[in-house]
C-alpha cells in the first residue's frame, strides 16, 4: 500500500490533469481521478507492463471520463444533437470566433490559449480530440472508446480541429504556420 | 468521392493513418491541387500546435487529503469484498436450505386445507384424499441476506383447479 501511495504521489497531478481536459469541471475531474486510482489499485493484477504504469492510468480514467459524459449526455435534455434537429447542422449556425493576436506569447500562455479553446468545444468535439492528441489513441481505438464508428470519429476530429484552427486563427498566422 | 470524404483523407494522411500505398497516391495528388495542399498545410499547423499543448494542472486540493481520500475507498471496497465472499456458517448454511423448504412445507399444508373446501367446484373432499402439486405449479423466489442473517421467500402458486383435474384426482 506504501508503494500504491508513492505512485499515486508521483502521478496525481497528470491523471487529474487529463480527467479535467475531458470533462472541464473540477469537482468531477477531483472524484473521476480519486476513482481511477481505486479501480488501478483493484486492478493491479492486470497491470503487466504492456503500456508504461501513467499511460494505463491514463486508460482507466479516460474511460471513467467517458462513461460519465454518456451518464451526462442520458441525463439532459437539451443536447446538441435534438439542436441541430431543430436549427441546423451546428457548422452552419457557428459564429467564427477569434483570439486577439498575442505578441510574444509563450509556451505556457500558448497552452492557456489552446486550453480555453478546447473549453469552447462540446464534450464530444472535445473528447476526440483530447484523445487523439494528448491521449494519442489511434482513431479505432476512439472509436471503440466513444462506441462510435471511425468515420465518425474521424469526421468529429475534422471538425473540432477546423474550430480550434478557427479560435486560435490569429496564434496560427502570427506564427506563419497558415496565410 | 465527395468533399467531405476528401478532407477526411487529407486528415488521415496528417495522422498517418492511411495505407503506404494510399498515402503515396494523395501526397502525389496535394501537388496538382492547391485546394488540398493548403487544407494540408492547415491540418498540419494544427497539429504542430496541439502536440503537447495539453495545460498542465495541479490537483486542486492537498496530497495527503487526496491519497486518503482513495485508500479510504480502496479500504471500503475491500470490506465489501470480503463480505460478500465470506462463507457462510453451517448453521447458516443450513438455514438457508431449511428456511425455503420450511415455507415450501406450509404452503403445501394450506393448499391442502383449502381443497378441502372448495365451495364454488361443489366438490368436499375428505381427509383420506391427497392432492398433489407438482413443483411447476409452484414459483418460489428466495432472497439471502448474509449480513442481516436473513432470508426471506416468496411462494407463488397459481392451480388451475379445472373440475375434470379434480376428478382425475379424485380418481
Amino acid at each position: 500500500m506504501q508503494a500504491f501511495e508513492e505512485l499515486v504521489s508521483r502521478h496525481r497531478d497528470r491523471i487529474y490533469m487529463r480527467a479535467y481536459s475531458i470533462m472541464r469541471n473540477e469537482t468531477l475531474a477531483v472524484d473521476l481521478s480519486q476513482n481511477a486510482w481505486v479501480k488501478a489499485w483493484q486492478r493491479l493484477e492486470q497491470f503487466h507492463g504492456e503500456a508504461s504504469f501513467p499511460t494505463w492510468l491514463g486508460r482507466i480514467v479516460t474511460n471513467l471520463c467517458l462513461d460519465e459524459l454518456r451518464r451526462q449526455k442520458r441525463a439532459r435534455t437539451d443536447s446538441i444533437e435534438a439542436m441541430e434537429e431543430t436549427t441546423g447542422p451546428v457548422e452552419n449556425r457557428m459564429e467564427m470566433e477569434t483570439v486577439d493576436p498575442f505578441e510574444g506569447l509563450g509556451r505556457e500562455e500558448l497552452r492557456e490559449r489552446i486550453d480555453a479553446a478546447l473549453a469552447k468545444l462540446s464534450d464530444k468535439h472535445r473528447t476526440v480530440i483530447v484523445l487523439y492528441e494528448f491521449e494519442q489513441l489511434e482513431y479505432r481505438e476512439i472509436a471503440e472508446k466513444m462506441g462510435t464508428s471511425v468515420g465518425t470519429v474521424m469526421s468529429r476530429l475534422f471538425y473540432a480541429r477546423k474550430r480550434m484552427a478557427s479560435l486560435l486563427k490569429e496564434i496560427l498566422k502570427r506564427d506563419g504556420l497558415i496565410e | 468521392m465527395n468533399e467531405n470524404e476528401i478532407q477526411l483523407k487529407i486528415q488521415s494522411l496528417v495522422d498517418g493513418e492511411l495505407t503506404g500505398r494510399e498515402a503515396k497516391e494523395w501526397r502525389s495528388r496535394l501537388e496538382t491541387d492547391a485546394g488540398l495542399k493548403e487544407l494540408h498545410a492547415r491540418l498540419t499547423a494544427m497539429r504542430g500546435l496541439m502536440t503537447g499543448a495539453e495545460l498542465p494542472r495541479t490537483l486542486p486540493e492537498s496530497g495527503d487529503f487526496h491519497w486518503s481520500q482513495i485508500s479510504k475507498a480502496i479500504e471500503r471496497e475491500e470490506r465489501q469484498a470480503k463480505r460478500l465472499a465470506r462463507p457462510a456458517s453451517g448453521a447458516k448454511r443450513l438455514l438457508r436450505w431449511m428456511v425455503p423448504m420450511a415455507g415450501a412445507a406450509c404452503l403445501l399444508l394450506l393448499l391442502t386445507l383449502q381443497q378441502t373446501t372448495q365451495p364454488e367446484l361443489g366438490i368436499s373432499l375428505g381427509s383420506d384424499h391427497e392432492l398433489e402439486l407438482s413443483i411447476d405449479d409452484l414459483d418460489v423466489m428466495t432472497f439471502n441476506t448474509g449480513d442481516d442473517a436473513m432470508s426471506v421467500v416468496w411462494l407463488d402458486y397459481s392451480i388451475d383447479l379445472q373440475q375434470d383435474e379434480v376428478d382425475l384426482w379424485l380418481d
